[in-house]
C-alpha cells in the first residue's frame, strides 16, 4: 500500500535524477578506475517460537547481491567530484519477490576549499551512542536489526543534501531532507508485536496504516550539527526539525491509523579519552510539537534522553563497552490524566543499560561479540550474541541469535518477545 | 634530516673508535627518527601479506599518510584501506601522543560511522597480521631501557646490537627485545622478541631498503610469530617524503572524503 502510493513521489524523482547523473557521468567519461566491488550473500533466520506471523518457522530467507562503485568524473576537477553508487538485488524468500534497492546514489564535491557538498541518496550517521540514537534522527531499519541482517542495514539511506562547512573554530553540517523517510518499523510481517489498541499480539493479520507527512516544503526535514575538538575531547551540538521516525501518533485507533508527529530536537554530545578508555555523553531534548503540554495520550509526550557510555580495550583483542540511557517523559502527570481508565501506564523514567563485549581470535579472522540491552525499569532485555569467521579474504560466515525477553508485553522490547531467532549468513565478497 | 645521518657517518669513517661514543639511548633515538620520522611527512602504499600456520594467505592493501608534528614526538597517521573489498574505503586514523594513550578513529563508510576506538593495548595486531600497532607507528623510546650489547657484522652490514627492556613489564607481552640497527642508516635490520620465559617467539626482519628522495627507507619487512607459525610481509610502494601533507587532513572531514594524497 505504502509502496504503491510512493511510486511517483518527489523522492523517486530525486533518486532518478541522481541515477541519471551517475549513468551520464560513467558513459560520457568512461574511466577504468571506476572500480566495482560487492558481494553475494545468502541469509537464513530460523524462528525458535511459534507465532502469528506469515511464515512461522523463519523470518529471514534471502539471497542478496550488492554492487558498489566510486567514480571520479574527469570534469571540474578543481571541485573533486565523486559519484558513489551502491545497489542491491535481493531475492526475498519470505515474501517471494525480487527487489532492487539503491542504497547510495550521490554526488560529492568541494565547491570551495572549506565546503563539502553531498547530494543524493546517502547514509547519514552522527552522534556517540552504540545502537542507541539520540541526536541521529536519520532513518533506521529495526526489522533488519531484529532478524539478523548485517549491521549495515540498520541504517536506511536518506535522499538528502548535505552541506558541510569547515573552519578553525567550528565545523558545521547541514542536512536537508526534502521528503521525510521514516524508520522501517515492525508491522507484523516478519516480526509480531503487542498491539496496545487491541490488547493482543498481532502478526500477519495486523493492518496498521502509517500516514506519512505530505510532501510539501513545510514538511522538509532539517538537521544541523556543529562540532569541534577541544583538546582531545570531541564536542557537538545538534538541532533537528522534522518528525518522529516512528509513528508515535494515533490518528484513528479504530482504523489502526498512525502518523508521524512533528518533532524538534536540540542536543549535545561529548566524546573523548576517560580513565584509559573512551567515554561519551549525549543528551537530547525531544520537543514533541503536536503535544507540547503532554496531555494528549494519542501523541508522544515531550522527553529528554540522556546517555553515558564507556568503552575499554581489555588487551588481547578484547574490548568491553557499557552504556546507560535514561529517557524522561516530561509531562507525566498530564499524560496520566489524559489516559483512559484501565489503560497501561508508561513510567516517567525509562532506564536502559547496554553492554557490548567483543573478542577476536585467530589473527582477527574470528569475531565473537555479545550485545545486551537491559531495561531495569521495563524489566525487558534484548540479547545479540554473534560470531563471524572470515574463512578467506572473500568468504565470510556469520551466525548469531536475537533473543528478546520481557516481563510485560507492552514494553519496548517486551512487545517483540515472541520473535527469537537464530540466523546464519554466508557472504562472498569481490 | 640529511645532516643527522651524514654527520655520524663521517665520524664513523674518520674516527672509528668514536662510534662507541654513541650511547645505547642515542642509537635508539636516532633509529626511531630514521625509521618513523623520515622527512616531515610521508606517504606509502602498503601491501600486506599474512600467511598463517596452514599456509593460507590473506592480502591487505592500504595507503598510509603520515605527518610529523614534532620530530621524535607527536605524529598523525591516516590509513586508507583498499583491499580486501569488504574493508575498502575504511579509514583508520591515529594521533600518536607523547604521553598517555594515542587517539584512534575508525571510519566505516557503509554506515557513515566515525568510531572512536579505545586504544590502551598497543601490542595488539595491526590489521590481523603479526605486526603490532607499535611496530607500525613506533614504540616510545622512553618506554624501554636500552643497553648496547655489541656491534657486529650482520648480513653484510655493520650493526649495533641493542637490548631493549620494558620499564613496565605488565604492559607488554615480551620480556625484552634485541634490535640490530644499521650503523650507516640507523634503520632497524632485525628485531628479536623474547617472551617471559626467555624464549624467542617473534622476529621482525627488514628484507629490503633503498633510498627514497635521498632518505634511507625500509621497502619491505617481515614479521614472524614463531610460536603461532604466522608470518606477515609488508611491502612499501610508491614511498614519498615531504609531499606537503597538511595537518588538517587528519580530521573527520577527510575520513568521509579521502584526500587526493591517497588516490594517486
Amino acid at each position: 500500500m505504502r509502496e504503491t502510493r510512493r511510486l511517483c513521489t518527489l523522492k523517486t524523482h530525486l533518486l532518478l535524477a541522481a541515477l541519471l547523473y551517475w549513468a551520464c557521468a560513467v558513459f560520457l567519461y568512461p574511466v577504468p578506475a571506476a572500480a566495482v566491488e560487492g558481494f553475494v550473500e545468502g541469509a537464513y533466520g530460523y524462528r525458535t517460537q511459534r507465532d502469528v506471523t506469515k511464515k512461522d518457522s523463519f523470518n529471514l530467507l534471502e539471497a542478496r547481491a550488492q554492487l558498489k562503485g566510486v567514480y571520479e568524473p574527469p570534469v571540474f576537477e578543481a571541485l573533486s567530484p565523486e559519484a558513489d553508487l551502491k545497489a542491491e538485488l535481493i531475492a526475498d524468500g519470505y515474501d517471494d519477490r525480487l527487489i532492487l534497492k539503491v542504497r547510495e546514489a550521490a554526488l560529492a564535491f568541494t565547491p570551495l576549499d572549506f565546503i563539502d557538498v553531498k547530494l543524493g541518496r546517502q547514509i547519514l550517521t552522527w552522534g556517540t551512542g552504540d545502537y542507541i540514537f539520540i541526536n541521529d534522527l536519520f532513518p533506521k531499519d529495526y526489522v533488519s536489526f531484529f532478524i539478523g541482517r548485517d549491521d549495515e542495514y540498520l541504517k536506511v539511506p536518506s535522499d538528502a543534501l548535505r552541506v558541510s562547512l569547515f573552519t578553525e573554530a567550528v565545523n558545521l553540517d547541514m542536512v536537508l531532507i526534502p521528503v521525510m523517510e521514516p524508520d522501517i518499523s515492525v508491522i507484523g510481517k516478519r516480526l509480531s508485536f503487542f498491539d496496545g489498541l487491541s490488547g493482543q499480539v498481532l502478526g500477519e493479520d495486523a493492518a496498521r496504516v502509517f500516514i506519512e507527512p505530505r510532501e510539501i516544503a513545510e514538511n522538509m526535514e532539517l538537521a544541523f550539527r556543529a562540532y569541534r575538538t577541544i583538546g582531545r575531547m570531541e564536542a557537538a551540538l545538534y538541532l533537528f526539525r522534522g518528525f518522529y521516525k516512528e509513528p508515535r501518533g494515533i490518528l484513528d485507533g479504530a482504523k489502526s491509523e498512525f502518523f508521524y508527529p512533528r518533532l524538534h530536537v536540540i542536543g549535545m554530545s561529548l566524546r573523548g579519552p576517560v580513565l584509559g578508555g573512551i567515554g561519551n555523553f549525549e543528551l537530547g531534548y525531544y520537543d514533541s510539537r503536536e503535544d507540547r503540554g503532554g496531555g494528549n495520550p494519542m501523541i508522544e509526550n515531550p522527553s529528554i534522553k540522556y546517555l553515558a557510555g564507556y568503552t575499554q580495550d581489555l588487551g588481547s583483542d578484547a574490548s568491553i563497552g557499557f552504556q546507560y540511557e535514561v529517557e524522561q517523559m516530561l509531562h507525566h502527570g498530564a499524560y496520566r490524566d489524559g489516559l483512559a481508565p484501565g489503560a497501561s501506564v508508561r513510567d516517567e523514567f525509562r532506564h536502559l543499560l547496554t553492554m557490548r563485549f567483543t573478542k577476536l581470535y585467530s589473527g582477527q579472522t574470528v569475531v565473537t561479540s555479545l550485545f545486551v540491552f537491559f531495561s531495569p525499569s521495563d524489566m525487558d532485555a534484548y540479547l545479540r550474541p554473534g560470531v563471524s569467521y572470515k574463512v578467506t579474504d572473500s568468504w565470510k560466515v556469520t551466525a548469531g541469535a536475537n533473543i528478546i525477553l520481557g516481563r510485560d508485553e507492552f514494553t519496548d522490547f517486551g512487545t517483540f518477545r515472541r520473535n527469537d531467532n537464530l540466523y546464519m549468513r554466508v557472504r562472498y565478497s569481490f | 634530516m640529511m645532516k643527522k645521518i651524514f654527520l655520524p657517518m663521517l665520524l664513523l669513517l674518520i674516527i672509528p673508535s668514536l662510534s662507541y661514543a654513541l650511547t645505547a639511548d642515542e642509537i635508539v633515538e636516532r633509529s626511531n627518527l630514521a625509521y618513523y620520522y623520515a622527512g616531515d611527512d610521508g606517504r606509502a602504499d602498503l601491501n600486506m601479506r599474512i600467511t598463517d600456520r596452514r599456509g593460507r594467505v590473506r592480502i591487505r592493501e592500504m595507503t598510509l599518510l603520515r605527518k610529523d608534528i614534532k620530530d621524535g614526538g607527536r605524529q598523525k597517521f591516516y590509513v586508507y584501506f583498499k583491499k580486501p573489498s569488504d574493508v575498502s574505503r575504511m579509514v583508520f586514523m591515529v594521533w600518536k601522543q607523547v604521553k598517555g594513550d594515542d587517539d584512534r578513529w575508525l571510519y566505516i563508510p557503509a554506515i557513515d560511522l566515525v568510531k572512536r576506538i579505545a586504544s590502551s593495548d598497543k601490542r595488539s595486531s595491526f590489521a590481523g597480521g603479526v605486526f603490532t600497532y607499535e611496530d607500525v607507528s613506533g614504540r616510545r623510546t622512553s618506554d624501554d631501557t636500552h643497553e648496547l650489547l655489541d656491534d657486529e657484522q650482520y648480513n653484510g652490514k655493520a650493526v649495533y646490537v641493542v637490548k631493549n627492556s620494558p620499564k613496565d613489564t605488565g604492559e607488554v607481552e615480551f620480556s625484552y627485545y634485541i634490535a640490530r640497527i644499521d650503523k650507516k642508516t640507523f634503520l632497524p635490520v632485525k628485531g628479536e622478541y623474547y617472551d617471559k620465559s626467555g624464549k624467542l617467539y617473534r622476529t621482525i626482519s627488514v628484507d629490503k631498503t633503498g633510498l627514497v628522495d635521498g632518505i634511507p627507507t625500509v621497502l619491505q619487512a617481515t614479521a614472524e610469530n614463531l610460536s603461532r607459525g604466522m608470518k606477515t610481509t609488508i611491502e612499501f610502494k610508491d614511498v614519498a617524503y615531504n609531499v606537503g601533507i597538511k595537518e588538517r587532513i587528519f580530521r573527520e572531514r577527510y575520513l568521509r572524503r579521502p584526500p587526493k594524497e591517497v588516490k594517486r
